[in-house]
């Protein structure tokens, strides 16, 4: 199987069922909310990542939040929502599914890949929640492009061994070429309160994956179709090995115990990027100047059971020595030209811009950040930007105030920049890495990372000066038009009072309507040459704009 | 339409054509138009001590059709040049009020937003009546010559014959009444006249008490009075009976500074409106009372009030009337001794009196005594 990953697993599903605020399912308001945005965020994942598929299939989420009747003993009062989401991404091998939906931290091998999900628990923790909420599971139907079936489980967790439990099999003839996966859970939920906050995510998500079609239906039964804007896909991420300064102690014993490779020399250079021939016998030469024992051709197993204690010496030598930067290659923003093409097609700017800085890292993780500013048209003018902040192409919601690039923003004085408040600016700014530097394990702010402040900095003081160039132009050109109006609108007058007094009095006969005609073309030419706007528009299309004058020959 | 009429017509659309025709060369050619018109700003004013009037200086000013903050009044100043043009060549005789009508229309256009706009071409006759008179001073016609007619309120009789129109009219047999000055006093042709002086009374009601009296036909005069500021008619005809007909002209008003303001409109002209003294001012207009040393004396002269009559009739100046006098002592024409002297005692007393007070001291006192006897004595002031 071309997509088939490698998987491992690790109990910590009691951990989450007992502290459901760390994944963010603190209370029903929030636990629905999680619940959509995990879904969605798998179901967007399983777009990116089927890349054959994507030329011909158009991608669609579709999100159903339904009321059901609470069930059991003294439930009455609890409201029960229904989620459903489906997707028509990769789809989920019925081989894995018991894994993928069922157990705790089951996540891919230990390479690194820009992802939505980060902790690897995601979706498993909504099922940990509906578990304890409505004492039920996760429904789940998938096919692939390749296979002919279409399977469905219902699967539980079962807490005490992080296991997963299948409760019944099905699965049947695929009649048409259907691949996709659709999830349902049960959950308990405060819809009312949560509403808008969803609205505002599945609108903030549609706007990072303008290739995606989303449609929502809400309890109350309203639909809401979030469009495909754009057929552009952006290359799904890659996956890459990790950069030696981005490592940890724990991190390099899985790996020393997972590699395939025959000595140590080989593990540097088969298992991390940026290490080549070079850089690795360099790098050995001096480890070795601290742990003597280290040679080229030490084993990893060796490394790991003999040197346990000496590990960290040799992370720490890894983070400071010198190799090649990150390689960022394998990371996949939006691009300059979605992010455009979003911010227009949302909220109808009369300007809009993107940029993308170039790639950078922080403690060895590779990171791009790019951002986009519109500005103007339709977007209703407030106190301050509207914030639009992503990472990874999820929208980050909450802790505004906490975030890395609401600080920046608060910092600039946009006066400099021709904008005063209240005014109708939207900023987007989009991280991706390998590793969101996020501030908590609610991934919801991005933490003051120096290397990712200054990118965020520059990219906004920059759309910040294009913006004020565009004001700045608009202006000059404003006061043009403005003279061409307070000219033009006396052209008539004036081409009709000429022509009266152009006829001599001994053959005096009062001009007929229309008359003027020539008189008044002759103005229009000589205003629109004297009076000359900077771009494109000519001026003698706005003063025939209006005076209602057609160009000859149109009638 | 009589000879006078018909060449007074040929003559202003000339002008104007001449004037505003090159504009639409101009336009051809691709350069943008501009209009030059003399400053009618008080700056632009000066008093000219030869002629004895005030004169528009030489600055000019320009409007150009693409400054935005010209184009308005660009625009009015070309309808309105054409209206007057119309009216000419159509024979017709409009008043500024009829201008004001026949210019005002609504133009609509599309502003920027796309949007349907309206405006006028003018509002107000302010409006109109100031591109009148920028045409005025850029053709270098007055509005009676381009036969635009303003409101009559002149008055006049006297032992005279003269022709309007078709008519001759006898300025001695009018009974009770009087000529109505026309509005275009150049077009009147003097036939014969009886009269050794003109004199001007500034009000109505004086000029009625002195014409049934009988006193133009004892004293030989021209009756005559602008009721109040005189308009442009009247000022034209005095103007013309000095200089053609070589009569004094004497003029009695109040004894206040309005008063002397309306005695310097007729010598000197108006100074907001000084490119109409070269017609309409008299430079040898004399000012025969009532003065201030009438009311109070002077060395060597005796008051022609008592005491009493002037504990009655004086009328305490106000400061607005203090605050003009003092503008009339700068004024280059009132630099004389005499008027120096009028305006010291006038600030020195702030007394004020109307002319109606020497027609309550009796009205035989006021045209058989006061002003003869000032006439006879050389009693006025230049």
């Amino acid at each position: 199987m071309s997509n088939a990953e490698s998987y491992r697993g690790m109990n910590v599903s009691e951990f989450f069922a007992k502290h459901k605020e760390v994944a963010g399912f603190a209370n029903p308001t929030r636990a629905i909310y999680q619940t959509i945005r995990e879904l969605v965020e798998n179901s967007l994942d399983a777009i990116d990542g089927s890349e054959e598929g994507r030329k011909t299939i158009k991608p669609h989420i579709k999100v159903v939040v339904e009321k059901v009747e609470a069930s059991g003993r003294g439930n009455e009062e609890k409201t029960w929502c229904k989620v459903t989401v489906e997707d028509n991404g990769i789809g989920v091998p019925y081989t894995v599914m018991p894994n993928a939906f069922a157990k705790v931290l089951f996540s891919s091998k230990y390479v690194l890949k820009q992802a939505r999900g980060m902790y690897g628990i995601g979706v498993k923790a909504a099922v940990l929640y509906a578990q304890s909420t409505t004492d039920s599971g996760i429904d789940v139907v998938s096919s692939t492009a390749l296979l002919e079936d279409v399977y469905s489980r219902k699967l539980r967790i079962d807490t005490l061994n992080n296991e997963p439990i299948i409760n019944a099999y099905g699965s049947w003839k695929k009649p048409t070429a259907w691949r996709g996966t659709r999830v349902s859970l049960v959950i308990e939920c405060d819809w009312a309160r949560a509403r808008s906050k969803v609205l505002e995510y599945m609108a903030r998500t549609a706007l990072i994956a303008p290739y995606v079609q989303i449609t929502f239906q809400t309890p109350e039964k309203e639909l809401y179709i979030f469009p495909q804007k754009t057929s552009t896909i952006p290359p799904p991420p890659k996956e890459a090995n990790p950069h030696p300064h981005g490592i940890d102690v724990e991190t390099l014993k899985q790996m020393l115990a997972a590699t395939k490779a025959k000595t140590f020399r080989e593990f540097l250079e088969r298992d991390f990027q940026s290490v080549g021939k070079k850089s690795s016998l360099y790098f050995i030469r001096e480890l070795k100047k601290k742990v003597k024992e280290i040679k080229e051709d030490t084993p990893p197993a060796e490394v790991y059971q003999k040197f346990n204690g000496l590990l960290s010496t040799i992370v720490d030598m890894m983070k400071t020595f010198k190799f090649k930067p990150p390689q960022s290659n394998y990371l996949s923003p939006l691009g300059e030209e979605l992010i455009v093409t979003s911010l227009k097609s949302m909220y109808k700017p009369e300007w809009a811009a993107a940029i993308r800085r170039p790639p950078r890292s922080y403690q060895g993780h590779p990171f791009i950040v790019e951002l986009g500013m519109a500005y103007g048209g339709e977007i209703q003018p407030s106190e301050e930007p509207l914030l639009l902040r992503f990472a990874n192409k999820i929208p980050l919601l909450y802790e505004v105030g906490e975030d890395v690039s609401y600080k920046i923003m608060k910092e600039i004085d946009w006066r400099q920049y021709k904008v005063e408040f209240p005014a109708p600016l939207v900023i987007l700014v989009h991280v991706v890495s390998t590793k969101i530097p996020y501030k908590g394990v609610g991934k919801e702010s991005i933490s003051e990372v120096p290397e990712v402040e200054q990118e965020i900095r520059n990219g906004m003081l920059e759309l910040g000066r294009r913006l004020r160039e565009y004001i700045s132009s608009k202006e000059r050109e404003e006061e043009v038009k403005t003279k061409i109006l307070a000219v033009s609108k006396y052209l008539p007058e004036i081409a009709r009072s000429l022509v009266v007094l152009s006829k001599e009095p001994h053959s005096w006969k009062p001009p007929k309507p229309g008359e003027e005609k020539e008189v008044l073309l002759g103005l229009i030419k000589l205003v629109s040459s004297h009076v000359k706007l900077p771009e494109k528009e000519s001026s003698e299309e706005v003063i025939r704009k209006i005076l209602g004058v057609k160009k000859s020959g149109q009638g | 339409m009589d000879r006078a009429d018909a060449e007074a017509r040929r003559r202003a659309a000339l002008a104007i054509r001449q004037k505003l025709l090159p504009l639409l060369k101009e336009i051809e050619k691709g350069n943008p138009p501009k209009l030059v018109i003399p400053k009618r700003t008080f700056s632009n004013t000066n008093f000219d001590k030869e002629k004895g009037f005030l004169v528009m200086g030489e600055e000019t000013l320009e409007r150009h059709l693409l400054d935005a903050g010209e184009a308005r009044r660009f625009m009015q100043t070309i309808l309105m040049a054409s209206i007057i043009y119309q009216a000419l060549v159509e024979n017709e005789y409009p008043t500024i009020r009829d201008l004001y009508y026949r210019g005002k229309h609504t133009i609509t256009y599309m502003d920027l937003a796309g949007k349907v706009k309206e405006e006028n071409t003018w509002d107000e006759q302010d409006e109109s009546d100031a591109v009148l008179r920028d045409i005025e001073v850029m053709t270098d016609l007055l509005r009676e010559e381009m036969l635009i007619l303003s409101k009559e309120k002149g008055k006049m009789v006297g032992d005279m014959r003269i022709r309007s129109g078709p008519d001759v009219i006898d300025l001695s047999k009018l009974g009770h009444g009087a000529y109505a000055i026309e509005s275009t006093p150049d077009l009147i042709e003097f036939l014969d006249v009886n009269a050794e002086f003109v004199l001007v009374v500034e009000k109505d009601a004086v000029f009625q008490q002195l014409h049934r009296i009988g006193f133009w036909k004892q004293y030989k005069c021209l009756l005559m009075t602008g009721a109040g500021q005189p308009d442009r008619a009247t000022r034209r005809l005095v103007r013309r009976l000095n200089e053609e007909l070589g009569l004094p002209v004497y003029v009695i008003t109040d004894s206040d500074p309005y008063g002397w303001n309306i005695f310097s409109v007729f010598k000197v002209g108006s100074i907001t409106l000084s490119y109409e003294s070269e017609r309409l001012a008299t430079p040898k207009a004399r000012f025969l009372g009532v003065s201030m040393t009438d009311i109070f004396g002077d060395k060597g002269k005796k008051p022609y009030l008592t005491a009493e009559e002037r504990k009655n009739f004086i009328i305490k100046a106000k400061d607005a009337d203090v605050k003009r006098a003092k503008d009339l002592q700068q004024y280059p024409w009132f630099q004389t001794k005499k008027w120096q002297r009028e305006i010291e005692l006038f600030l020195e007393k702030k007394a004020k009196l109307e002319i109606e007070a020497l027609v309550g001291k009796g009205l035989k006192f006021l045209a058989h005594k006061y002003i003869p006897e000032k006439i006879q004595g050389g009693d006025w002031i230049e």
